[in-house]
C-alpha cells in the first residue's frame, strides 16, 4: 500500500514533467533538452515569490507557474522557433546551450545551498498503515486533474481536433486555415508551465538544489521513449510505470531472499525498460502515426 | 584518464612558454574546492575563508614582502575534475602550494599530481581516512574521519545503543565514513546498511522498509544537506522516532531552513563550531555575508591559508622545505585552535563536541573524547 502510494508520488511528478515533453515532441517533432531547468525555474521561481516576497502561497504557485510559461515562451522564441523548421534536431543542440545557460542565471540568482518551498513540517495523513501528506496528495490529485483536462482538451474539444490535425500534418492543416505555429507555440508553452509545476512540487515536497535539471529531463525521456516517442498517454503510463518499479525494486523482499541494494534502484528501471524496447522497440503505446 | 592524461600534455607544452618565476614577484597559492554542484556550499565558505586570510595579509605587507595572489579551480566535489584542477594549478600557474581539495575525492584525486611535482596539497575539510595515506606532501588540518567514527561508536555505547541503521549516499566521503564506523561498531551492530546513488532524494520506500527493522539509532550518511534533509525528512514522515545522529554534513543551519521540525533533536558530532560568534564571524559576515554551510569551515580554511603563509615566510617557497616546515611546526594558533601536524600530515589537536538542534539553532551538547 504504502508502496503503491510511494510509486504514485514519483510518478505523478515524472508524469507532469514527461507529459509536457510527449507533448512537445509529439506535436513540433522538437527534443527539448532544457527540460530539467525549465523545471528548476519553476520551483526557484515559486521559491522566491513565497519565501522572499512572502505572498500567499497560491498567488506564489501561480505566479511560479507563469514565470514558468514566460520562460518557455522566450526559450521557444530564442532557442526553437528560428531553427525546428529547417532540422528538426538543431533545438536538440540550441537547447543544451539553453540548459547550460539556465542552469548559470539559476547558480548565480539562487546559490548553490538547497531551498525548500514550504520549510514546515507537512500534515501527515494516515491512510490504514500507509502515511501521506497533504500536500503529496495534492501533487496526485492536481497531476490527475491536470491530465484529465489534457485528455479533455484533446479530444473533446476544436483546440484539441486542430492540434490532432497538426501532428497529423501541419502543411494540409496550415491550408485549411489552422494557425500551426500558434499552436506549436501554446504546445510549447503548456509543457513549460507543467514543467514548472513540476518544479513546485519538487521544492514542497524535498528541496530545490541548482544541479537537479539534468536528472529529471534524464526520467522524462525515459518515459517518453519507452511509451512509444511522441505518444502522450504512453509517456504517461510509463511514468507511473518506471516510478512503480523503482520502488518495489527496492521495497521488496525479493523471492523472500534479499533486497536490491538501493543504489540499483534507478538501474534496475532503466534495464527493465532497455529489456522491453528490445523485444517492442517502438516502445509501449506506439501508434502507426506521431501522435499528440 | 586519457583525457587528464593528454590536458596533463597540453599544460606542461603551455608551461614550457610562460618562463620561470621570479623571486620577488608575487607568490602564487592555489584553491581547489566544489564551486558549482551539490557540494558547492562547502566550496564557497572555504574559499572565502581562504580569501579573507590573502586580502588581510596582502593588506599588511604581504609575505616577506611580496604580494599573495590566489589561483582558483573548481574541482566539482569530484575526482575528475580536481585533477585536472590540480594539473592546472601545478603546471600553467605554476602555484607554491594548494589549499584543497574540499570534498575527499577531490583530494585523493589531486593527491598524486601534486605529489609528483613536489606542491603542497593543504586541506581544511577532507576527512576521508584514505587522505592520511594520500602521500608525503598532503596535509589537511581537519581531522580523519578515522578519529570521528571512533567518537562516534564511543558516543553509541555510552548510549548503550547497539544497533545501528545507516542510509549512505555513494561519494568517497560517505562511504569511507561508512567502511570506517561500521568497522569500528562491528558488523553485527549495522542492522540496516543501504547505499543510495548522489543525488537521490526519494527515501520514502527505504523508509519504508526501516519500519520492519528494530533498530536504536539512525545514522543519515549523506554528501551534501540537500540530500541529508530528504532522508531525515522523510524517515520523520514514516513515523519513525529513533534518534538520528549524523557528522559533520549536519552541522548545517541549512537544515533548520529546510526542515526545521523534522531535524529537531538530530544530533551531529563534529569539530567544534569555531569562529561562531566571535571576531573572525562578525569580520566574515561583514565581507560575505551568511556562511552557506557553516561559519567554522570558513573558519578551517582561513587557518590553513594562514598556516601556510606564515610557513612561506620562514622558509619560502620550496615544496620540500614546505613540507618539511609544515612536520616540524611546533603549533599554530588559529580560528580553529591550536594545531600541529604529525607524521602523515593530519591534524593534531582538534577536538569533537557533540551538538544538538534545539529550537532552531545547533547547540553544544559536551565535549567527546577520543584517545
Amino acid at each position: 500500500m504504502q508502496l503503491v502510494i510511494n510509486a504514485l508520488i514519483a510518478g505523478s511528478l515524472a508524469a507532469l514533467i514527461a507529459g509536457g515533453l510527449a507533448l512537445v515532441y509529439g506535436v513540433l517533432g522538437v527534443f527539448n533538452l532544457a527540460l530539467g531547468q525549465m523545471v528548476l525555474v519553476g520551483g526557484y521561481a515559486t521559491w522566491w515569490l513565497y519565501q522572499s516576497l512572502a505572498l500567499p502561497l497560491v498567488v506564489s504557485v501561480f505566479g511560479g507557474v507563469m514565470i514558468g510559461a514566460i520562460v518557455a515562451w522566450c526559450a521557444f522564441e530564442v532557442f526553437v522557433a528560428p531553427f525546428y523548421k529547417r532540422h528538426r534536431f538543431l533545438p536538440l543542440v540550441t537547447t543544451i546551450a539553453l540548459s547550460m545557460m539556465i542552469d548559470g542565471v539559476l547558480l548565480l540568482l539562487f546559490e548553490a545551498r538547497p531551498r525548500s518551498i514550504l520549510a514546515n513540517a507537512k500534515t501527515i495523513v494516515a491512510l490504514g498503515d500507509a502515511r501521506i501528506s497533504l500536500e503529496q496528495m495534492f501533487l496526485i490529485a492536481i497531476t490527475f486533474i491536470l491530465l484529465c483536462l489534457c485528455a479533455y482538451v484533446l479530444h473533446s474539444t476544436v483546440i484539441g481536433r486542430r492540434i490532432r490535425a497538426v501532428v497529423q500534418n501541419d502543411h494540409a492543416a496550415m491550408s485549411l486555415g489552422i494557425n500551426a505555429p500558434l499552436l506549436h507555440r501554446m504546445i510549447f508553452i503548456v509543457s513549460g508551465m507543467l514543467a514548472a509545476l513540476g518544479g513546485v512540487f519538487i521544492g514542497i515536497d524535498q528541496n530545490l538544489t541548482p544541479t537537479l535539471a539534468f536528472p529529471i529531463t534524464i526520467k522524462a525521456y525515459a518515459a517518453i521513449i519507452a511509451g512509444g516517442k511522441g505518444n502522450l498517454w504512453g509517456a504517461i503510463i510509463c511514468a507511473y510505470l518506471i516510478a512503480l518499479i523503482e520502488q518495489m525494486v527496492v521495497g521488496i523482499e525479493w523471492f523472500g531472499a534479499f533486497y536490491v541494494p538501493a543504489g540499483y534502484q534507478q538501474s534496475v528501471a532503466l534495464l527493465f525498460i532497455i529489456l522491453f524496447l528490445l523485444f517492442k522497440p517502438s516502445g509501449l503505446f506506439m501508434l502507426k502515426n506521431r501522435s499528440a | 584518464m586519457k583525457r587528464a592524461s593528454l590536458l596533463g600534455i597540453f599544460f606542461i607544452l603551455l608551461s614550457a612558454c610562460t618562463g620561470g618565476e621570479s623571486d620577488n614577484g608575487p607568490i602564487k597559492i592555489g584553491y581547489i574546492g566544489p564551486l558549482t554542484g551539490d557540494a558547492a556550499a562547502y566550496g564557497v565558505d572555504t574559499l572565502n575563508g581562504v580569501k579573507m586570510a590573502i586580502e588581510e595579509r596582502n593588506a599588511a605587507g604581504g609575505v616577506n614582502g611580496r604580494m599573495v595572489e590566489l589561483a582558483v579551480e573548481d574541482g566539482r566535489c569530484t575526482g575528475a575534475d580536481a585533477a585536472s584542477a590540480a594539473q592546472k594549478l601545478v603546471s600553467v600557474d605554476r602555484v607554491t602550494a594548494i589549499i584543497g581539495g574540499q570534498c575527499s575525492g577531490e583530494t585523493l584525486a589531486a593527491a598524486p599530481i601534486t605529489e609528483a611535482a613536489e606542491t603542497l596539497l593543504l586541506s581544511p575539510l577532507s576527512s576521508s581516512p584514505d587522505v592520511t595515506e594520500a602521500g608525503d606532501f598532503v596535509f589537511r588540518n581537519y581531522p580523519s574521519d578515522a578519529l570521528k567514527t571512533k567518537a562516534m561508536a564511543k558516543y553509541f555505547a555510552e548510549k548503550g545503543w547497539k544497533r545501528v541503521a545507516m542510509l549512505s549516499e555513494n561519494t568517497d566521503f560517505a562511504m569511507a565514513f561508512r567502511a570506517a564506523l561500521t568497522e569500528n561498531l562491528g558488523k553485527e551492530a549495522v542492522v540496516f546498511d543501504e547505499v543510495v546513488e548522489p543525488g537521490t532524494k526519494d527515501f520514502r520506500t527505504l523508509a519504508l522498509r526501516l519500519k520492519d527493522v528494530s533498530f536504536d539509532v539512525f545514522f543519515p550518511n549523506a554528501q551534501g544537506d540537500a540530500v541529508m534533509a530528504a532522508m531525515v525528512e522523510q524517515m520523520r514522515d514514516q513515523g519513525l522516532t529513533q534518534p538520528m545522529v549524523t557528522h559533520d554534513v549536519g552541522d548545517s543551519m541549512t537544515l533548520v531552513d529546510l526542515i526545521p521540525e523534522a531535524v529537531s533533536g538530530m544530533q551531529v558530532i563534529n569539530v567544534p563550531s569555531a569562529g561562531e560568534g566571535g571576531e573572525f564571524e562578525t569580520k566574515y559576515r561583514a565581507k560575505f555575508g551568511d556562511a552557506q554551510s557553516t561559519i567554522a569551515f570558513a573558519a578551517h580554511a582561513y587557518d590553513a591559508a594562514n598556516v601556510l603563509m606564515d610557513s612561506i615566510a620562514k622558509v619560502g617557497t620550496s615544496g620540500p622545505r614546505l613540507r618539511d616546515a609544515l612536520y616540524d611546526l611546533p603549533e599554530h594558533r588559529g580560528i580553529v585552535g591550536r594545531f600541529s601536524f604529525n607524521a602523515d600530515g593530519d591534524v593534531v589537536g582538534i577536538p569533537y563536541v557533540l551538538k544538538e538542534f534545539r529550537d532552531g539553532k545547533i547547540v553544544k551538547v559536551k565535549d567527546i573524547a577520543v584517545d
